[in-house]
């Protein structure tokens, strides 16, 4: 079996020169002897038979066919003189004598060329005759190559593996266990198909095929580069989700993302289709240069374009001639010529506003029923938020009323010397430090002002800081510098952030901020209260009255006092970056010992908490309980709920901005671009495709050499027809090899981005071509394609593995066997999220932000420099904590880290197939991460509250939950003991149970005792890290 | 016992059936490797013997001035105040920031300086711990970048490209050698702030990603505080030996699994999962600083008991060298100094000079400085002329790519030395210019590795962090 193993496949049939030759002269020769023609050495191709035959500068044959000893070839690769011999040691090339033998036997029986396979129209060959016994034409394809390495199927699979291997490829979810027991108990012969039928008709399809063509079309919710602020652009998500579950063909699914801008009497969400022209990195950064961007946006098209539709490296051509593929570097700029019309700018994307060109757009997700239903929810939520809880206002109420009574109390005030205030960019010279410690601003915008200063070496505690903005006669007697009507003459503090240093650190320690648990203010602008400052966001701040003529100020009271001398220096960031020029004029910081003499409250409502309750009038109560219910704990799941529900309304029924493609009105000219630096233009060139692929149109008005039809220039609608047109070899092959990719986590032909002659030779190169001429056949119809694939005999094998098929094939490429991988990072947090029932299953909308820790984006970004949007991470809340994951806020410079450690790319370039890796750092996610521990809480609770009957019943339920199958005798013995063995640690320990069942926003349960929903917790989270679980098999 | 290894004989024994144990043994062992080369490769690349054992780079994010603080000479107080000649500055690009200026006069170093060590490199007084190290230290005056804007220039130094998508030089030298201690990542990331310019241009995980590597060889961000490994620590409530016997339930549950169903990445998972709890103690064994002496916070000052200072994590550097952590890698932020550079500039020397030395001093007494590569510098140089008006207290200096210096120690460098020399302008590179590429091509060579078989296949490409146009060694940095 090991000497089968060891013999190049084929060994027994006549050399094939594309499966045999092309890879050893690709990888060993064509550097020097290929088609990039300013590298060519001596004169001499290889890549070509008549130049090959011809020889180089020596004149003599390189190859002579069927006499290798005459071959000029032969005896360089043979050569033991370091000067002859090919390829020269210094390459370090890693060319083995079985090639070197391989390539001689070639020469011998007649060294016959042939162009490339994947450049040549495919094929629909015969099925094989053979013994797949099966009315699915894959099989007879498969069987054959089994039969040659004398092998056969292995048996199929048993059918809870079948339900949950089927649900997870076609939806990413799992099954749930009535789904598994409707389909186990339906005996009907057409069980599986009626299966895949329901599975392909779920809207959770388009869901989970969207989140690979996002990492293809670089998908992302940031512009990338380095400031990386916010984009709108999940209106084109929600386009790729609806073009999957309405099974729109692929040729209109490709044509409408190159070219639905140019198509006749486009709609709206043809427009929106072309987004993905406008995935890409965009920056803002001030040194940058428009040309340069301009260019780098354009090869990024180039670059996506040809490795999602076409499977070739075109960009490999950007500098050069293509080092191994017949394209030249004019091929590429002609290429690139499809897209340098667009009217977009070199800068673009600062303040979370698009770069152009931006249009307005509805979702093509929203649905009227939906809206209703949202409505409806949200007036029985609203309801539900003014419901009153009279035991919690009660308590709250006199907590605010011994908070008041406090009020002022041994307050004194302490001015701080101020060391040094200044500001990231701008002129430093717009913040003053005065005589008087008051620090003055002459206007401007977008700045953190950091403001150092030292702390009184004695006296009482530090309860906190004051800050007093005072007006100035710069400011024309007003507070700030603000220009719009609703702040004008006014300011807008849009975070406030404190830290303590031993030594003057002019900056705010981002490690050590010191938390700060009440705000007051001595006035409040409608709408831009003072507890705002705690949100990162800098367009939610506080302001004071607008028209404020006199002093104002902010109260801050730390979580723990600052004992007098224990750390010399304070050091305040005060945001101001609300735009409108909404900068304060002067202010001076204060220390405060005792207590805030300010009400966090408004006055009213600081009136009603003090006034006798009793003396309260029926609207008072009604106003103070309406407030109540705004801050209220209780309640915070509501508000939540709320303003996400508004925020879905406005999906459902408004438009949003979205990137698209449009065509300028004067398109810029493409030049060549000598080593493909934007400074280096040399020749103008027309649109135009490949040589060595068909021409771009067959119409007699279409010039090849201009590239342009009598009317007009080619145009990307051209090249989307072009693409699809019927004997273009790569298209349909591409979208097959990756369809099959996405089921069998492995492409016919391996190399799914690189059909190139560097990818690697098909493992079943019929079956691809007979695929890929029946996909076109049929209309370009995926989901055909798609249960085609799934019904074979082939997907429905057992992944089992016998050790001596695993020694003889061990990454599966014959198939003998089922397909097992583990799942993508979204399917491992989404079957989570799914199995504990967490899942808010909502499609579409804008993106989301769930747990996090801390504030990484903050840490390394722009904050306070720039209006760049995204700078700073700020939680949601309510159900956006639980949508899919591809629906989580996708940050370029710093991707969601829970799913960057499953492999998920960070999307700042088109990313085609994840390689698996297997890490602790997944061990810590799937472990420790809030979002997986909450999970196992809900499904803890969810197999606390079933009605089945004992522990291990109950298990049982749950094993069988995320696994699709009944646990052994053996594993359910180690789970019981496992349950036992929690219940006693949390039953000794009643203060770790509640520390557990605190983690995450789900309300705790008050059904059940708390040790007992802790000893589940930990259950079910050894049932989510079960190998098998995060396993598709 | 190693989980790994117990568990892969039990699987053997159910399923070998007639096959060599060895033969099959070590075809899992592939399988579960994943993302590492396999030996045979290791050797074609590894064909250097190493100087260095692992790397630290001191990375300062924003473009240090080389003309104030290593390139000080005397032409230039004798040019301060005169235009830089069209001939000198040529057809160099400028940003966007100067390119409107209408002139461009020269501006001496903001601060004196001297010559020191013995081959008497002019260092500036802003770095006066860094001027006492000048014996061990080799400082590289001529190196050269063509971008002259952030992101493209820190991405190219880091990812050897400055086009999106390539792999770190850490992640190549984690894919490279893999790790010293399995208790650790081979590659760990500290960042910092620093106090001359808050906040400075943005960093971000490219710059420590993987690219095309497989994504196990990105860099681990130890954070300040808390959870220094993002997920490290249990969730609240859940103790160590809870959690130890849980993971041992899911051991023998995975087994189970394992065998029953044939499957390696269960076997390398049951490992990955023993690997997380170690990690549990180890890292928070590696950032606890309670047992250091009070003499080691004098060597680095008193900002390195405050975690996530510069200071804090230069001694964090050495105690990750001392665990066997292959490439350590500081990203410190601050030194964009466009304006008020003679205000900024001393807070951002301050911040780093002392750190940066007693590093090197800490590691020389300790005997680990042969063993360790010491980088420090950023991604360009600054313009000799001023951006803003002469002599006004807002004026800065622009990027610079012709001409920057960064500093080399230990691991086989030559210390004591200055190389490279540039002209009176401190503008065009005139003795031994190194490009970006030779230091990376240096870094891999004093690890053991040929930079032009260090390769992995991506997109019929073998990539390599070298890139395609040629790279030398820089022979004159090593003794």
């Amino acid at each position: 079996m090991w000497v089968l193993l060891a013999l190049p496949a084929g060994a027994a049939e006549p050399l094939a020169f594309n499966r045999d030759i092309r890879p050893v002269l690709s990888k060993t020769c064509f550097t020097c002897h290929g088609p990039d023609a300013a590298a060519v050495k001596a004169e001499l191709r290889l890549d070509l038979r008549e130049r090959a035959l011809k020889g180089g500068v020596s004149g003599r044959p390189a190859i002579v066919p069927g006499d290798p000893a005459a071959s000029e070839v032969v005896r360089h690769l043979t050569s033991k003189d370091p000067e002859q011999v090919m390829p020269p040691p210094a390459a370090h090339l890693n060319f083995t004598a079985e090639e070197a033998a391989t390539l001689t036997q070639w020469i011998k029986e007649g060294a016959s060329y042939e162009g490339h396979w994947a450049f040549q129209a495919p094929v629909k060959a015969a099925l094989p005759a053979g013994t797949a016994a099966t009315a699915n034409p894959i099989d007879p394809f498969i069987a054959a190559r089994l039969k040659t390495a004398r092998l056969d199927f292995a048996p199929e699979a048993d059918g809870r593996t079948l339900i949950r291997r089927l649900s997870l490829d076609l939806t990413g979810l799992p099954p749930s266990p009535e789904e598994i027991h409707a389909y186990l108990e339906d005996r009907s012969p057409q069980a599986y198909e009626t299966l895949v039928d329901r599975l392909l008709a779920s809207p959770r399809l388009g869901e989970h095929f969207a989140s690979s063509w996002l990492d293809a079309a670089r998908y992302a919710d940031t512009n990338g580069y380095s400031i990386d602020g916010g984009r709108q652009q999940w209106l084109w998500r929600d386009w790729v989700i609806k073009s999957f579950n309405d099974n729109q063909p692929y040729d209109q699914f490709l044509t409408e993302q190159l070219a639905g801008d140019l198509l006749p009497n486009a709609s709206e969400q043809q427009l929106v289709a072309t987004g993905f022209g406008r995935n890409h990195a965009i920056t803002h950064e001030g040194g940058t240069l428009a040309e340069e961007n301009l260019v780098n946006y354009v090869d990024d098209r180039v670059k996506t374009t040809s490795e999602t539709f076409l499977g070739l490296t075109l960009a490999c051509a950007q500098c050069h001639d293509h080092k191994y593929d017949p394209f030249t570097q004019r091929d590429y700029y002609r290429f690139f010529a499809f897209f340098n019309t667009l009217g977009d700018a070199g800068h673009g994307g600062d303040g979370g506003v698009n770069a152009v060109p931006s249009i307005q757009a509805g979702s093509c997700l929203a649905t009227p029923a939906e809206a209703a239903s949202v409505r409806h929810e949200l007036e029985s939520l609203r309801e539900a938020l003014a419901a009153p809880i009279p035991d919690a206002q009660a308590k709250w109420e006199s907590a605010q009323r011994a908070d008041l009574a406090q009020r002022g109390r041994e307050l004194v005030l302490t001015p701080l010397e101020v060391i040094t205030a200044t500001c990231p960019n701008g002129d430093p010279e717009r913040i003053k430090v005065l005589p008087d410690h008051s620090v003055t601003i002459g206007g401007g915008d977008f700045a953190a002002y950091n403001v150092l200063t030292r702390l009184p070496a004695a006296g009482a505690p530090i309860r906190g800081i004051r800050i007093v903005f005072s007006p100035t006669p710069q400011a024309n007697g007003m507070l700030g510098y603000g220009g719009a009507a609703e702040l004008k003459g006014n300011f807008h503090l849009g975070s406030l952030t404190a830290s303590v240093s031993s030594y003057p650190a002019g900056n705010v320690d981002l490690n050590a901020i010191l938390p700060i648990v009440r705000l007051s203010a001595s006035g409040t602008q409608a709408g831009f209260d003072a507890r705002n400052v705690l949100n990162t966001d800098p367009l939610v701040g506080w302001a004071p009255p607008t028209g404020s003529t006199t002093p104002q100020h902010l109260t801050a009271t730390f979580a723990a006092p600052l004992q007098a001398g224990a750390s010399p220096y304070l050091t305040v960031e005060l945001l101001f970056n609300y735009g409108q020029n909404t900068s304060p004029a002067s202010f001076r910081i204060f220390a405060f010992s005792g207590c805030d003499d300010g009400s966090p409250h408004p006055a009213a409502v600081t009136e009603m908490l003090t006034a006798d309750p009793a003396s309260r009038s029926a609207e008072q109560a009604v106003g103070l309980r309406a407030y109540f219910h705004q801050v209220a704990a209780e309640k915070a799941w509501l508000r939540s709920q709320i303003a996400n529900l508004e925020e879905r309304l406005a999906m459902l029924t408004q438009k949003h901005p979205v990137l698209v493609m449009n065509t300028a009105a004067s398109p810029r000219v493409t030049h060549i671009l000598n080593r493909g630096l934007y400074s280096s233009p040399l020749e103008a060139v027309a649109p135009g495709t490949p040589g060595v692929l068909p021409p771009l149109s067959n119409d007699p008005a279409f010039d090849p050499a201009t590239g342009s039809f009598r009317e007009r220039p080619a145009n990307r609608l051209d090249l989307a027809r072009w693409l699809t047109r019927p004997d273009h070899p790569l298209t349909s092959r591409v979208a097959v090899n990756r369809l099959w990719e996405h089921f069998f986590g492995r492409g016919l032909a391996a190399s799914s981005a690189d059909l190139g002659s560097q990818g690697q030779w098909p493992s079943h190169p019929e079956l691809l071509d007979w695929l890929a001429v029946d996909f076109r056949e049929s209309g370009w119809d995926r989901k055909r394609l798609m249960r085609l694939i799934v019904t074979s005999r082939t997907y429905r094998q057992t992944s089992d593995t016998r050790a001596e098929l695993l020694a003889r094939d061990p990454h599966n490429e014959w198939l003998a066997r089922g397909p097992r991988f583990r799942l993508t990072a979204e399917q491992i947090r989404d079957q989570a999220l799914a199995v504990s029932g967490l899942l808010a299953e909502r499609l579409g909308g804008p993106s989301v932000r769930p747990y996090q820790p801390g504030d990484l984006w903050r840490q390394v970004s722009h904050y306070g420099s720039s209006p760049a949007t995204s700078q700073t991470f700020v939680q949601d809340h309510g159900e956006k904590l639980y949508r899919r994951s591809l629906y989580t806020y996708w940050k370029r410079t710093l991707p969601p880290p829970g799913l960057s450690v499953f492999d998920a790319p960070n999307r700042e370039i088109c990313s085609i197939g994840r390689l698996p890796t297997n890490t602790p750092l997944q061990a810590l996610v799937t472990l420790n991460d809030p979002q997986f521990v909450e999970a196992a809480r809900a499904l803890g609770l969810g197999l606390l509250q079933s009605a089945c009957g004992g522990d291990r019943e109950r298990i049982s339920a749950g094993f069988e939950r995320v696994t699709a199958r009944l646990p052994v005798a053996a594993e359910l013995a180690t789970l019981v003991a496992q349950l036992a063995r929690e219940r006693l640690a949390y039953q000794a320990q009643p203060g770790a149970a509640r520390d557990l069942l605190a983690i995450g926003e789900m309300a705790q349960s008050t059904a059940f005792p708390l040790a007992e929903q802790a000893a589940w917790t930990q259950l079910a989270a050894t049932l989510l890290n079960l190998s098998e679980v995060i396993t598709r098999r | 016992m190693n989980p790994l290894i117990f568990s892969r004989r039990a699987f053997l024994g159910k399923a070998a059936n007639g096959l060599g144990h060895v033969a099959l043994a070590s075809l899992l062992a592939k399988l579960a490797n994943g993302g590492q080369p396999d030996e045979s490769n290791m050797a074609t690349f590894r064909s250097i013997a190493p100087r260095a054992k692992r790397v630290i780079y001191l990375f300062q994010s924003g473009g240090p001035s080389h003309v104030d603080l290593f390139d000080g000479k005397p032409s230039l107080a004798k040019l301060h105040g005169t235009n830089l000649p069209d001939s000198v500055r040529g057809d160099q690009r400028v940003t966007g920031m100067t390119s409107g200026q209408a002139s461009f006069p020269v501006v001496q170093p903001i601060a004196a300086g001297r010559r020191c060590g013995p081959a008497g490199a002019w260092i500036s007084d802003l770095l006066p711990h860094t001027q006492n190290m000048a014996g061990d230290i080799c400082v590289i005056r001529s190196m050269h970048t063509e971008a002259i804007n952030h992101d493209p220039a820190i991405t190219l130094i880091n990812t050897g490209s400055m086009q999106l998508g390539h792999a770190s030089a850490g992640a190549w030298v984690s894919y490279g050698l893999g790790t010293e201690n399995a208790n650790l990542p081979a590659y760990m990331v500290l960042i910092s702030q620093g106090t001359g310019k808050n906040p400075d241009q943005p960093i971000f995980s490219r710059l420590w990603g993987s690219g095309f590597l497989p994504s196990q060889h990105q860099g681990v961000i130890l954070r300040a505080g808390a959870d220094p490994v993002l997920y490290l620590d249990n969730p609240s409530g859940v103790s160590r030996e809870q959690r130890r016997a849980q993971l041992d339930d899911l051991a023998r549950l995975n087994q189970r699994f394992a065998e029953d169903v044939g499957d390696a990445e269960t076997l390398a998972r049951i490992h990955a999962y023993e690997l997380a709890f170690r990690m549990q103690t180890s890292v928070p064994d590696l950032t606890d600083l309670s047992n250091e002496p009070a003499a080691t916070f004098e060597l680095y000052g008193p900002e390195s008991r405050k975690p996530g200072t510069y200071a804090a994590n230069c001694l964090l550097a050495r105690r990750l060298a001392e665990r066997g952590v292959r490439f350590i890698q500081l990203f410190h932020r601050g030194w964009d100094q466009h304006i008020a550079i003679t205000k900024q500039l001393p807070n951002q020397c301050r911040d780093t000079d002392q750190p940066s030395a007693a590093l090197i001093a800490d590691l020389k007494r300790r005997g680990m400085l042969d063993e360790t590569l010491v980088i420090w510098g950023g991604e360009f140089g600054r313009t000799v002329f001023s951006q803003g008006a002469l002599g006004s207290p807002v004026a800065g200096r622009d990027h610079h790519g012709r001409c920057f210096s960064i500093w080399m120690a230990g691991g086989g460098v030559a210390g004591g030395q200055a190389v490279g020399e540039t002209d009176d302008f401190c503008w065009n590179i005139t003795r031994d210019p190194f490009h970006i590429r030779d230091l990376n091509a240096t870094l891999l060579h004093q690890l053991g590795i040929d930079h032009q078989r260090l390769t992995y296949p991506y997109r019929g490409l073998d990539q390599k962090l070298t890139g395609v146009e040629p790279a030398k060694v820089m022979t004159q940095v090593l003794g």
